[in-house]
């Protein structure tokens, strides 16, 4: 449902007319009057409020009792009291009532300085009790998860984090267990609370109950500042707050935005902060003497890179990292195409579109934006998994569900999260999103004789092809299409690409709000990389260029058969990130010249290059990404940069003046400025305009400077058939969250990381006289990975699932569609 | 927390030593659960335990890794088509795991999770608000003694002493207090494997326990079933 | 004194069956009610009736049943049978005996209130009863009388018998309705009511056992008729649970309005042999005791509101003179501390205050000044809490110490003399006791 406007009311508070917009709760509206109503249990963005903390009383006139501020919305015309003896005695007995338990052991406690139950008691409480017994005594902390201590002493069951747990993030892993004065928090049977988002409950706890494993005893609030930016380990780009104390990051916490995160962060994004500090970082220029990287100076380094690609000319390829900035891709573009020559370069990782598909994707007036996927009328997840590649919108998705009953449709080839929650859901076999595409579309066509044999070939049932169609038409005219950047992959991602937009010009009305599509891309600034030029057929704004260079499966496939001398990695390890391991290991093998701006030495680095340069944290960074739905974001340093760590966009400026091309940048806003003024629907855009809250580009005027680009409906070839299952399975591959280098590094996160597992269905299971847990092989064209065996009854038949990005078994050792299992 | 947890030791003082509650000592018939004591202040189930963190997280169970007995699959199936949301069939189903398996068992509650494609902590939460299911291993042979206000008033503490006396440690008896079982007009009352019997005599209690052991009907002649209703006009 | 509807002739053997409810008029005023009457007719008579809920508020029915919006949405009727307020077993004797009566009620309700979808939500201890109202439903639904077009009439109800797991909290209807939903049995906030989103969201009547099995009278006899019995502002017969020191304790249908001491005296028998009534719960364990001086107070809602009780669920608990006080509010306090649900602060933390302090009194550890904390704890749970289950606690133990000031402070006085050292346990810590060995 479209996202309703709200009209103005008066009322009237401790004897003063305060306008409010209707329907707001009185605990909110009464700080429109410079009210604090004292709240414990009550926090809008956890739905409902349930009234149980009773803190918030006040006396409404025209009602006997007290009544609770949290889940009273203000009326016209309401006299509402909140200083009377009668409220004062009130707040007074539940804060009483509240401490009874309370342990008060706030010198000691993480909480203190920061604790809601702190300053309430101060600002509001009686300053005595009357409660002589024992109190209660626990053993404490105990662990809830290896992220997460939970001390039962101080909790005053304000039910935030189970309704966070069952309401938000819909794990429903964490519940109150037992009753009345023995209810606790807990899960079931001595489970750890283990889930994507569990660290919420950490920031939602108003008491010292809940604290950080990491966290716990590290700062003191009056140790530390907080320094606002943006997360830059995934697409969601979340607005964070890092706690910074003597130049190290202590935590993170969520910066609210409406318009980006809600306020939440997953896990990765809470705690990955720790791979800022560890012993392993690139700190120092290395190079590679005798076989071995040694630091050097940055003279030193810069000058060898310089010679090796002076010397490889434009038989260089270079590959952009998502994590990268606007500013270093737009540098690096510089360098390769202005200094080399090469447009060998890429930041897509499966394939080359089209300049005018790369803009009709994402053409402004078919832009869904993140509020979109709250109030849209019915919203279609296309082969993505949003708690992987973008996690935060994954409850973004699950809110507009619960809360404005959005009609969620869900096409994907590995089971989704987000099924329960699907009012449709249709399997496809993986690899087959276009023929999935080309299907919906004829079933959104009315061409119900052509969607049997697309559904066919895309390996899927085309009744449900038809449910999908039938949510997508039935639900309103406001859709949003959200589509992994997996779909446009592979060498018919185009072929896919117009078959999305033909479902796309059938379902959304282009330029009208509330409607749209929306790609989760595979890097953090995937956006933004493409749109400042780090792509081998397009420049910065995505202008032409006059001779495309290789994409990305390209440039391996050269440098393996040595027609490019030098590499240039951003902020990638192609053997972690790329597809297609086998081929990479050739290529960096075979390139005489590897350069790579790194924070770790992952295994191809390690192996491979000759020049590191030590990358920035994200916390360190300066410089601008672009959110998926177009917002250009700014990071802003917290710390300083460690040892020898350099600003990269300086780097990679200092690296184009050596190669004679200076592009004429002296500090980081400078950068951002010539960015800004190279790309036409940028234009104008300053770094105080982009704030700390971002500025969606799609919104201002100078968007029409956007390429004009034809949106289809296209004519679309016949898809190819997807692979079938001949006693082989289908591989369908996905990257979990937790398939991140910073996870491995991180000491919090550790325990999460990612191991090879192969999801297949029961019945395939026991074909192969494979058991769940067993050791298997999963094999294919003479590569193998080994893998543990997890039979899911979800997962359909013929296929089988493994992850890729890991560090080893990585399901990118694999390259063809149908692979063999056996028991190791 | 449910079950697998270790069995603690309750400590053991000597009543003498405990410098006795002279008032009016009777004996305090609540001993659920034996949970050692932390420092001083009162003890809570499950408050002092830690998640184990060499678990997995438990999400809802899937079907390809949990058995489930066809029997009970149908029962709890049958329970969740009733009611226009599924969810309502939670107690439902909990009973029907508890029956099956003799008590709420993680077990129980992983397999009845796993049909209604819930989370077992959703359905932990609820066995653990609701005092008829149990979340520890009992008895096989319920015994619900009525100790609210009028059952006391006519002597009902006193039965619950003679009954956990007679019983002793037999492993077969769950021997509870209860709160108002809703039949003070028998007043002290028992609720025996569901059948309401009272007024129960303490002289009743040893035949009572005998004809529990036995299998045989508990105290015939005085099942709630049996009484006529004392209003002098419904007889009219 | 006693005026017989509900339980007359309620011994009748095979009453529990449809065919003998039958043969004794059962189900014509259902068949009157669907042929004859519009909805909106059922709810003016039952209006007219003067009828007030019988499980504890007193609630007019028939206005309860009026709230319900006019819209075209699934509603809900639910029969609350989870009687388990202490003292109360009214409900039970009536389904027992004579399911199809209530059944008969349920249909007549959910008729006037358009509702199309009906719940019986019974205590889980109650396990005769609930298989004796499962067979009645098969009956009934076998003959017609619930389900699709009922009797012809085109209308529909289902019927689901719901059975509970043992909380006291489910009682109070939104608790009841969590817990009908599959959830903990917390209360909710209200508003919203019941009336406008209740069980699944949807518009909800709830009503006790006897209420509804009331509502089949009121037609044969008629609104006006009906309200008749009793007095203007309590209409009709109730059914009068008596227990405690009673001789004849059980369930008694009288006329509202008759003289309390004639239902303890006249038909419970009073106190046993040589004792005399110390101390009446009039409503259940949650209203405010009453003294021997209240005995002649006319058993009705609003004469015992103006004493500053209440008529409750009609359970009449009578404690005689052999018991002390502080036994009686220890036993209470227990019991809503384990039945309190946990969800809103003062009544999670003021009944286990609650209970500290008094066995503090009971073991002569505490002072009068604690009595006068206790009157305060009381005062600051009364009208402070999400739902009325801190009030059942606080009402009672505030109007005990109020009453029975002097028995409460005799009562520290003599247990501090008998026990100098207040029966505090020694600290029974493990670790202590070790540590105090090793050193």
């Amino acid at each position: 449902m479209p996202k309703p406007a709200a009209e103005t009311i008066t009322f009237t508070l401790d004897g003063l007319e305060v306008d409010s917009p209707a329907g707001l709760m009185l605990a909110d509206a009464a700080k429109l009057g410079d009210v604090e109503i004292p709240v414990f249990c009550y926090e809008p963005k956890l739905g409902q409020p349930v009234g149980a903390c009773r803190m918030c009383l006040v006396e409404i006139e025209g009602i006997p009792k007290l009544q609770t501020a949290c889940s009273t919305p203000v009326r016209d015309g309401m006299v509402v009291l909140t200083q009377t003896d009668r409220v004062k005695e009130a707040q007074e007995a539940i804060l009483e009532f509240l401490l009874i338990n309370h342990p008060l052991d706030c010198p000691v406690c993480d909480k203190g300085g920061e604790c809601p139950l702190q300053d309430i008691t101060m600002g509001w409480g009686g300053g005595r009790s009357r409660f002589i017994e024992p109190k209660r005594h626990f053993v404490k902390p105990l662990a809830l998860s290896p992220l997460i201590a939970i001390d039962r002493e101080r909790c005053i069951l304000c039910y935030r984090c189970v309704r966070f747990s069952q309401e938000i993030s819909e794990d429903y892993q964490l519940v109150l267990q037992e009753r009345g004065a023995h209810s606790y928090v807990s899960t079931f049977d001595g489970h750890p609370y283990v889930a994507p988002f569990s660290g919420n409950i950490i920031e939602l706890c108003p008491v010292g109950a809940l604290t950080s494993q990491a966290y716990r005893f590290r700062a003191r609030p009056w140790d530390v500042e907080g320094s606002g930016s943006v997360c830059t380990l995934c697409p969601a780009q979340c607005n964070v707050e890092f706690t910074v104390r003597d130049e190290r990051v202590m935590r993170v916490l969520a910066r609210d935005h409406a318009g980006v995160d809600d306020g939440w962060l997953c896990d990765k994004g809470r705690f990955a902060y720790q791979s800022v500090h560890v012993d392993s970082r690139v700190t120092h220029p290395l190079l590679r003497v005798d076989g071995e990287l040694v630091p050097v100076s940055w003279d030193r380094a810069l000058d060898e890179a310089a010679a090796g690609l002076r010397s490889a000319g434009a038989d260089t390829g270079a590959i952009a990292g998502g994590e990268s900035t606007n500013e270093e891709g737009f540098l690096l573009a510089h360098l390769m195409r202005g200094g080399l020559s090469s447009s060998h370069l890429d930041s897509r990782t499966g394939g080359t579109l089209s300049r005018d598909l790369h803009a009709a994707l994402h053409a402004p007036q078919r832009q869904a934006c993140v509020e979109d996927l709250e109030f849209a009328h019915a919203l279609l997840v296309l082969d993505c998994e949003p708690v992987d590649d973008a996690p935060v919108l994954d409850l973004r998705i699950r809110k507009g569900i619960r809360r404005n009953a959005v009609k969620l449709a869900v096409a994907t080839s590995r089971p989704s999260s987000l099924d329960p929650n699907a009012a449709a859901v249709a399997r496809f076999a993986p690899g087959a999103g276009e023929a999935f595409c080309a299907a919906l579309n004829a079933a959104l066509g009315g061409e119900d004789t052509v969607v049997d044999e697309l559904a066919a070939a895309a390996g899927a049932d085309p009744a449900e092809v038809q449910a999908l169609a039938a949510v997508l038409t039935d639900a309103g005219e406001d859709v949003v299409i959200v589509y992994g950047e997996r779909l446009t992959h592979g060498p018919r991602g185009e072929h896919a690409a117009r078959a999305l937009l033909n479902v796309a010009g059938r379902v959304i009305t282009a330029g009208h709000d509330g409607c749209g599509l929306l790609e989760l891309p595979a890097g953090a600034n995937g956006r933004g990389l493409r749109e400042v030029g780090v792509l081998p057929n397009a420049g910065p704004g995505l202008t032409p260029v006059t001779s495309p260079g290789l994409d990305s499966g390209g440039i391996a496939a050269a440098a393996a058969s040595n027609q490019i001398e030098a590499l240039y990695l951003l902020h990638v390890d192609p053997l972690r990130d790329m597809p297609n391991r086998r081929l990479w290991k050739k290529a960096l093998a075979r390139a005489t010249m590897v350069i790579a701006h790194a924070a770790f030495l992952t295994d191809g680095l390690w192996e491979h290059a000759n020049v590191v340069f030590p990358a920035e944290s994200y916390a360190e960074k300066e410089g601008t990404v672009t959110h998926p739905d177009g917002r250009v974001q700014r990071l802003r340093p917290a710390i300083s940069r460690p040892d020898a760590v350099r600003g990269e966009w300086q780097v990679l400026a200092d690296l184009c003046k050596r190669l004679d091309h200076d592009p004429g940048v002296l500090t980081g806003p400078m950068t951002s400025a010539t960015l800004f003024a190279a790309i036409p629907f940028l234009a104008g855009l300053t770094l105080d305009e982009i704030g700390g809250r971002g500025v969606r580009w799609p919104e201002r005027p100078q968007a029409a400077a956007w390429p004009q680009a034809d949106g289809g409906p296209f004519g679309l070839e016949a898809p190819p058939f997807a692979p079938t299952p001949n006693g082989d399975l289908r591989l369908g591959t996905f990257r979990s969250i937790w398939a991140a280098p910073e996870v491995e590094l991180s000491p919090a996160l550790k325990f999460l990381r990612a191991h090879q597992r192969a999801e297949l269905c029961p019945a395939d299971a026991q074909r192969l006289g494979v058991a769940h847990g067993d050791q298997v092989t999963v094999s294919s064209n003479g590569s193998q990975v080994n893998a543990i065996a997890s039979l899911r009854a979800s997962v359909p038949g013929g296929t089988v699932f493994l992850e890729s990005g890991l560090e080893q078994d990585s399901a990118s050792e694999l390259d063809a569609g149908l692979v063999e299992i056996t028991r190791a | 927390m449910i079950g697998r947890k270790k069995k603690q030791q309750a400590v053991q003082v000597p009543a003498a030593e405990r410098g006795q509650n002279a008032v009016r000592d009777v004996p305090r018939p609540e001993p659920q659960r034996t949970v050692t004591r932390f420092g001083h202040g009162s003890r809570v189930p499950g408050w002092d335990d830690a998640a184990d963190l060499t678990k997995d997280p438990a999400e809802i169970p899937d079907p390809a890794t949990t058995p489930v007995d066809a029997a009970l699959r149908a029962e709890i199936e049958a329970h969740m088509a009733k009611y226009p949301d599924f969810r309502s069939a939670a107690i439902p189903a909990l009973a029907a795991a508890q029956r099956h398996h003799g008590w709420c068992s993680p077990e129980a509650i992983e397999q009845a999770a796993c049909i209604m494609r819930l989370t077992p902590g959703y359905l932990s939460a609820v066995a653990t608000f609701y005092d008829m299911l149990e979340t520890q291993p009992v008895g096989k042979h319920r015994v619900y003694i009525c100790t609210n206000i009028s059952c006391s008033l006519c002597g009902a503490d006193e039965l619950m002493a003679r009954m956990l006396q007679e019983v002793g440690d037999d492993p077969d008896f769950n021997v509870r207090s209860f709160e108002c079982l809703g039949a003070c007009d028998i007043a002290p009352m028992a609720s025996v494997n569901d059948i309401y019997v009272g007024p129960v005599s303490l002289e009743d209690v040893p035949v009572l326990v005998e004809q529990i052991r036995a299998g045989t009907p508990p105290l015939p002649g005085k099942q709630l079933h049996l009484r006529r209703c004392v209003d002098p006009g419904a007889a009219s | 004194m006693s005026h017989t509807i509900l339980f007359e002739n309620i011994d009748e053997p095979g009453l529990n069956t449809i065919d003998v409810y039958r043969r004794r008029g059962g189900y014509e005023q259902l068949r009157r009610v669907l042929s004859t009457m519009a909805p909106e007719q059922v709810t003016e008579e039952l209006m007219a009736s003067g009828l007030r809920g019988r499980g504890g508020a007193g609630f007019p029915s028939g206005k309860k049943i009026s709230f319900i919006p006019k819209v075209n949405v699934d509603k809900y009727l639910v029969c609350n049978a989870d009687e388990s307020e202490p003292g109360t077993f009214k409900d039970r004797e009536l389904m027992q005996k004579s399911p199809h009566m209530l059944l008969e009620g349920m249909v007549i309700a959910a008729y006037a209130a358009g509702a199309t979808k009906s719940f019986i939500y019974i205590r889980g201890e109650y396990v005769e009863q609930a298989d004796i109202i499962d067979a009645a439903i098969v009956q009934a639904r076998e003959a017609g009388f619930i389900g699709e077009n009922i009797l012809g009439s085109g209308f529909d109800l289902s019927l689901v018998l719901h059975r509970g797991a043992g909380a006291y909290i489910c009682g109070e209807e939104t608790g009841l309705l969590d817990s009908l939903e599959g959830k903990r049995g917390n209360p909710r906030l209200k508003p919203p009511f019941p009336a406008n989103q209740g069980l699944y969201q949807g518009p909800t009547v709830i009503n006790n056992v006897e209420t509804l099995a009331t509502m089949p009278h009121i037609i044969a006899m008629g609104g006006a008729e009906y309200a008749k019995i009793g007095t203007e502002t309590s209409a009709g017969t109730k059914l009068v649970s008596v227990s405690g020191n009673v001789r004849n304790p059980g369930n008694y249908e009288i006329e509202l309005g008759i003289p309390s001491r004639e239902i303890i005296f006249g038909l419970a028998g009073g106190p046993p042999e040589g004792r005399e009534v110390k101390l009446w719960f009039p409503g259940g364990s949650s209203s405010p005791v009453l003294e021997p001086k209240d005995l002649d107070l006319p058993y009705d809602f609003g004469s015992l509101q103006e004493a500053g009780s209440m008529l409750g669920s009609g359970a009449i608990i009578v404690v005689d003179d052999s018991v002390p006080v502080v036994d009686v509010a220890l036993k209470l306090a227990k019991f809503y501390r384990h039945e309190s649900c946990g969800k809103c602060t003062p009544c999670r933390e003021g009944t286990r205050w609650t209970v500290s302090m008094l066995e503090r009194v009971d073991s002569g550890l505490a002072t009068p000044m604690d009595l006068d904390i206790m009157a305060s704890v009381q005062e600051q749970i009364i009208g402070n809490c999400l739902c009325v289950l801190g009030d059942a606690m606080a009402m009672p133990i505030g109007s005990m110490v109020k009453k029975f000031r002097a028995e409460f402070e005799s009562h520290i006085e003599e247990a501090r003399l008998r026990n100098p050292y207040g029966g505090a346990e020694p600290d029974p810590d493990p670790v202590l006791i070790q540590g105090a060995a090793s050193a």
